[in-house]
């Protein structure tokens, strides 16, 4: 009577619709608000520029029609799948996505603009072919993916990967900035770091969970401070600082900070133990403090950092502007469109639609509305967690739980530095940053921690058996003698069988 | 006051409105959830009742609570302790996958059985399936409240 | 055994320990939203009000600035349009506030009082919330501030008409309330060609391009100088404050240090001449402006108390202003002995206002104001009012320390008395003493060292019984303190009476 796993079904699995009401009627809140936003931004055109009458109309209908389309869409596909996936994530960033659709419609077009056979593609344009991909790669992630053996049982296969991707960018990549941050397919360029931080999650949540009990009971004592058992923690912090060495050789150092904290947040959840993230939160000043010293760049960063007003025509000037943005704000906000004033024609905050969008959302929108947007990154994060605590097993839990981290720690550390909390670094703000990557990546996190909600998915393999010698080499064995000591001695073969 | 821009703010204010209003009805079910798990304290997705225990470890007629993954067996460290001469220091586990339970030996020296017949890899139980370690008989039985499953 | 079952082998279970890692990161956005509240809220008003806030630029370029008046309305910045391009630009009617008002001009940007009210004279944001708000239903968002300066402009005119081709400064003012009555520097410059957009250029060019003059340093509020014996009253506030000297304090080894000089460290500090070699009190050494007896009296005051007393009253920071000023000193700071000075000698020198002691007219002034208002210090501006479409609102007068009480400034008080009224006294103050009207102060005579004039100086106040007005002047190279100073000081504060009464 051995139980098969279930046999994996064709790709999409039989469709079974299934309502799902909450997200119907959130999707309708979504719908209705972006659509008064798009109204908001036009009638603030006309404020600017009376010209003709147009009432009350939305500024690009044509690209809200596509977007809301896409949204609707992608709400059909996961009805029509039938499975029981969380209802909340996918409103709250299609939320987040509108928000950025109504961004990069008010910010000058001419910010970005893509030649593609005879159209001129200008920023609006862009960042909805970006979202259009992002949210179909989502929802093609969510329905489809129902085993999760290639992330699980491959994790070293991962690692390495993602090594080799960060390797070959620093070597192959395209030098902007001296930072090597791109590469370049043909007409393609993403960038890798953005790919990399998923693939540090997975082998992480397959590495944390598989050792888990290991960490949790051994540990390495250095002096009064314990460690990880070494042996264990040796693949994990080389996987790690190779990663984190790469991106500060490239001086990416958002993405080092990313790293450090997911990594530092899996690791207590998995075993609980505040001692660890104490220790690594000291290594990490520690490790702070000597780059600050030694690297040129990090003490230009944090010397802006302190003082940006004495240097504010200088190196200064972006995170001034951020401030100046966000003050004029104030509480309410300028509205949609009425912020951002010009400089020369220019707009005040350079690289607005990339590192500062939060600012002009915090010019145009007011306290109130950066506390919404804060609001529902807080829900992308809370839903992650929560698939996480419920998860089937711990590689789920954990993978759920870095996901969602990844999420909420990045929009943390570039919301943070826009407003002069830390030193600004070059992260994007999920979902709503232009930047085709970002979304990208973006869109495979949401995919996938939609598979994970998913009660009906193929059940998680035989956790492996913990006794003494299977512990030594992770391997299964079968004992032919229970093990010494406190085992207690079995007695002669019970009756026959069959009672 | 200029009527224009006063529906121009007016329209602003709804804008902002509406993101909270989002961010209220995802709240009010947050709450709602979690006063439903709150009312049923231990959600459980089976219980184990003791049928027969000679040693009286764990003792019989008692209905234990079962998480996902439980491990029986004489040793100490184990989910559900069990006392008997016969039984290995880590003798079995049963998962919950998916939708069901399994069962699975860990190389105990006298075996597990499920209504009698010998578990050989992964076997999957039903309720009301007895498990047999040694001379102990458990019975899995459906989880307390019926609403465990959201 | 109850059946709660732990994850294999944790100690914590994994819902658990993501429970915390949830939180933490709740609080991690709750301080996001905190620092967000901070920037958006409670920093708002001094940013958007910032001059290289793109908001005030912009706004600066399309906007009718708000007209500038003085204490009786005379107009003394207003706007003009363009015949050729339609744009207005600032006109200018009276040269001798160019100093103060600065100007407005679309190539040159902001200067002075135009500068720092930027944001209120275009409009962009005032001091109001209330206002603020009430703007945004408005079509027009701006509401272009017009501003009442508590200067009189008939005493600025002469003022700068008594300093005439010599530079220097005079700074007057209410040191019951800190209004500035008068802020006048030496040489002025025609602002009204900067603001004209057809001669801007030109008239820009040679303004810096004038390095003798250099008219756009403020001198009253930028100005740094050698004091002299003006500094002798700041000496006597820190040890009468301190306690460690008292009004009839008198030294013993000065009359043979009269005859001979003061030995202190090493270096001989002398007498000016005249002065009889016997002991005085603070009244006595007051009038005869004693440098031995300041410099004892220093140097039992200490220097630590000496930039203690000094700092109360603004010395060592930049002075809270609407203009920029620079750091008055009593010391560079560079020594290790008490108070930031090198050695005793230092500090005997300093407390007869030579060695490092570098002061602005505007903080001399407010020394003066400290002794008139009875050992309180009132914060000195220029902006008394602000009106525009949505109101208008005064500025009230600001505390801004209590150096001494008023038993010591009453003492000093006396002595300044005696110095501008005595026969002795008016050796050195000739001129300054307002007929009919009690008049305090105290003359100064900068030496600089080389050849060359020293600076004249004087300070003062009146009446005595209930001061209303106090002064501070100072003509570069202009000789004794009481050559050109003190009776320019007389001058002034006679107008000052005549225009306002007694």
């Amino acid at each position: 009577m051995t139980a098969a796993a279930p046999s994996l079904p064709s790709i999409l699995g039989p469709i079974r619709p299934r309502p799902r009401g909450r997200e119907t009627r959130l999707l309708a809140i979504v719908a209705v608000t972006i659509l008064v936003g798009s109204v908001s931004l036009q009638l603030a055109r006309r404020v600017t520029d009376p010209g003709e009458a147009h009432g009350l109309s939305p500024a690009n209908p044509l690209h809200l029609a596509i977007y809301l389309g896409l949204i609707g869409l992608a709400h059909l596909v996961l009805i029509l799948s039938g499975r029981r996936m969380d209802q909340v994530l996918l409103p709250a960033t299609a939320m987040l996505g509108g928000i950025s659709l109504l961004l990069m419609e008010r910010l000058p077009q001419t910010q970005v603009v893509q030649q593609v056979g005879p159209w001129k593609l200008g920023l609006g344009d862009i960042q909805l072919a970006w979202l259009i991909l992002s949210f179909s790669l989502a929802t093609a992630l969510a329905v489809t993916v129902r085993s999760d053996r290639w992330l699980r049982l491959y994790k070293y296969t991962w690692a390495a990967a993602g090594v080799g991707l960060l390797v070959a960018t620093y070597f192959l990549g395209d030098d902007i900035n001296g930072q090597r941050l791109s590469l370049s397919l043909g007409p393609i360029s993403g960038q890798p770091a953005e790919l990399l931080k998923v693939i540090l999650v997975v082998f992480l949540a397959g590495y944390l969970s598989e050792y888990r009990p290991l960490l949790v009971e051994e540990s390495t004592k250095v002096g009064p401070i314990s460690l990880p058992p070494l042996p264990f923690l040796a693949p994990m912090v080389a996987m790690w600082a190779i990663a984190l060495g790469l991106v500060v050789v490239q001086r990416d150092l958002g993405a080092a900070l990313l790293f450090f904290t997911v990594f530092l947040c899996l690791l207590y959840a998995a075993t609980g133990r505040v001692g660890y993230v104490v220790v690594g939160v000291v290594l990490f000043l520690a490790g702070s403090y000597v780059m600050y010293r030694l690297v040129p760049t990090v003490q230009t960063r944090v010397d802006i950092w302190l003082d940006p007003f004495t240097t504010s025509s200088g190196d200064g000037y972006q995170i001034v502007q951020s401030l100046y943005a966000f003050a004029r704000g104030g509480l309410l906000g300028t509205g949609l469109g009425a912020g951002l004033p010009t400089v020369g024609g220019h707009l005040p905050i350079p690289a607005v639609h990339t590192d500062f969008p939060l600012a002009a959302l915090g010019e145009e929108l007011g306290l109130v509305g950066v506390m919404a947007i804060l609001g529902l990154f807080l829900v992308v994060v809370e839903r992650g967690l929560r698939i996480a605590a419920s998860a089937a097993d711990e590689f789920r839990s954990l993978l759920a739980a870095g996901l969602a981290l990844v999420i909420g720690t990045q929009a943390l550390i570039i919301a943070a530095g826009n407003l002069k909390l830390i030193p600004l670094t070059g992260i994007t703000l999920p979902f709503i940053s232009y930047g085709g990557s970002s979304l990208l990546v973006n869109g495979i996190i949401v995919g996938l921690l939609l598979a994970l909600s998913d009660r009906g998915v193929e059940p998680p393999p035989p956790p492996r058996p913990r006794g003494r010698l299977a512990r030594l080499t992770g391997r299964v064995t079968r004992l032919e003698s229970p093990p010494a000591a406190r085992a207690p001695v079995p007695d002669p073969r019970p009756k026959a069988a069959g009672r | 006051m200029d009527p224009f821009l006063l529906t121009v703010w007016v329209v602003r204010l709804l804008f902002l409105g509406l993101l909270y209003l989002f961010l209220f009805r995802i709240a009010r079910a947050l709450v709602g959830d979690l006063r439903a798990a709150a009312r049923e304290p231990g959600a459980e997705l089976g219980r184990l009742v003791v049928v027969s225990s000679p040693a009286g470890e764990p003792e019989e007629g008692t209905s234990l609570a079962l998480d996902a993954i439980a491990t029986l067996g004489r040793d100490v460290n184990n989910a559900v302790v069990v006392e008997d001469q016969f039984v290995s220091a880590e003798h079995a586990i049963l998962t919950f996958r998916g939708r069901a339970w399994y069962l699975e030996d860990l190389g105990s020296t006298n075996g597990t059985f499920v209504n009698g017949a010998p578990v050989e890899g992964v076997a999957p139980l039903d309720f009301g399936d007895v498990i047999q370690l040694g001379q102990v008989r458990l019975r899995l039985e459906r989880p307390r409240s019926a609403a465990s499953r959201r | 055994m109850t059946g709660s079952a732990r994850a294999a082998g944790g100690s914590k279970p994994l819902g658990r320990t993501i429970g915390h890692v949830g939180l933490a990161l709740t609080v991690a956005f709750g301080g996001i939203a905190l620092g967000a509240g901070y920037w958006q809220v409670l920093r708002s008003p001094d940013l958007t009000r910032a001059p290289d806030n793109p908001a005030v630029i912009a706004a600066a370029r399309n906007v009718v600035r708000g007209m500038i008046v003085d204490r009786d309305g005379k107009v003394l910045a207003s706007n003009k349009r363009s015949s050729v391009t339609g744009e207005p630009y600032r006109v200018y009617p009276d040269r001798a506030f160019s100093t103060v008002i600065g100007y407005a001009s679309t190539d040159f940007g902001t200067a002075g009082l135009e500068h720092a009210w930027n944001a209120e004279l275009t409009g962009v944001s005032n001091r109001d919330p209330i206002g603020d708000v009430l703007r945004k239903f408005q079509s027009d968002p701006y509401d272009p501030q017009k501003l009442t300066l508590g200067i009189s402009s008939v005493l600025q005119r002469a003022a700068v008409a008594g300093l005439g081709d010599d530079r220097g400064a005079v700074v007057m003012l209410d040191p019951t309330t800190g209004e500035i009555l008068a802020l006048a520097s030496t040489p002025t410059y025609d602002t009204g060609a900067i603001a004209n957009p057809k001669t801007s250029r030109d008239a820009f060019a040679a303004v810096s391009g004038d390095t003798n003059g250099r008219p756009l340093v403020t001198r009253a509020t930028q100005g740094l100088y050698v004091p002299g014996s003006v500094f002798k009253i700041v000496t006597a506030i820190a040890g009468l404050g301190s306690g460690r000297i008292s009004a009839s304090t008198t030294f013993p080894e000065q009359p043979k240090a009269e005859r001979d000089g003061l030995l202190v460290g090493g270096f001989r500090v002398h007498e000016h001449p005249g002065v009889p070699s016997q002991s005085f009190n603070l009244a006595a050494a007051t009038e005869w402006s004693s440098n031995i007896w300041f410099a004892l009296a220093g140097l039992q005051t200490g220097g630590d108390n000496l930039a203690a007393f000094a700092a109360r009253m603004g010395f060592g920071a930049p002075l809270p202003f609407e203009l920029p000023t620079s750091p008055s000193q009593v010391t560079n700071g560079g020594g290790s002995a008490p108070g930031g000075f090198t050695d005793e000698t230092e500090l005997a020198n300093a407390s007869y206002g030579q060695a490092e002691t570098l002061v602005t007219p505007l903080q001399m002034a407010l020394v003066a104001a400290t002794i008139a208002n009875g050992g309180t210090l009132m914060k000195p501006h220029l902006v008394i009012a602000a009106s525009g479409r949505n109101g208008s609102r005064t500025i009230a007068p600001e505390q801004m320390g209590v150096v001494i009480g008023p038993d010591e400034a009453a003492a000093i008080t006396a002595a300044m008395q005696r110095a501008v009224e005595s026969a002795i006294g008016q050796q050195f103050t000739s001129g300054a003493k307002v007929p009919g009207i009690p008049t305090a102060g105290k003359s100064g005579t900068a030496e600089l060292g080389g050849t060359g004039a020293p600076h004249s100086w004087f300070i003062g106040f009146a009446p005595v019984d209930h001061p209303r007005v106090a002064i501070a002047v100072i003509v570069e190279r202009g000789g004794r303190g009481g050559a050109r100073a003190a009776p320019l000081a007389g001058d002034l504060l006679a107008l000052y009476f005549k225009t306002f009464g007694r």
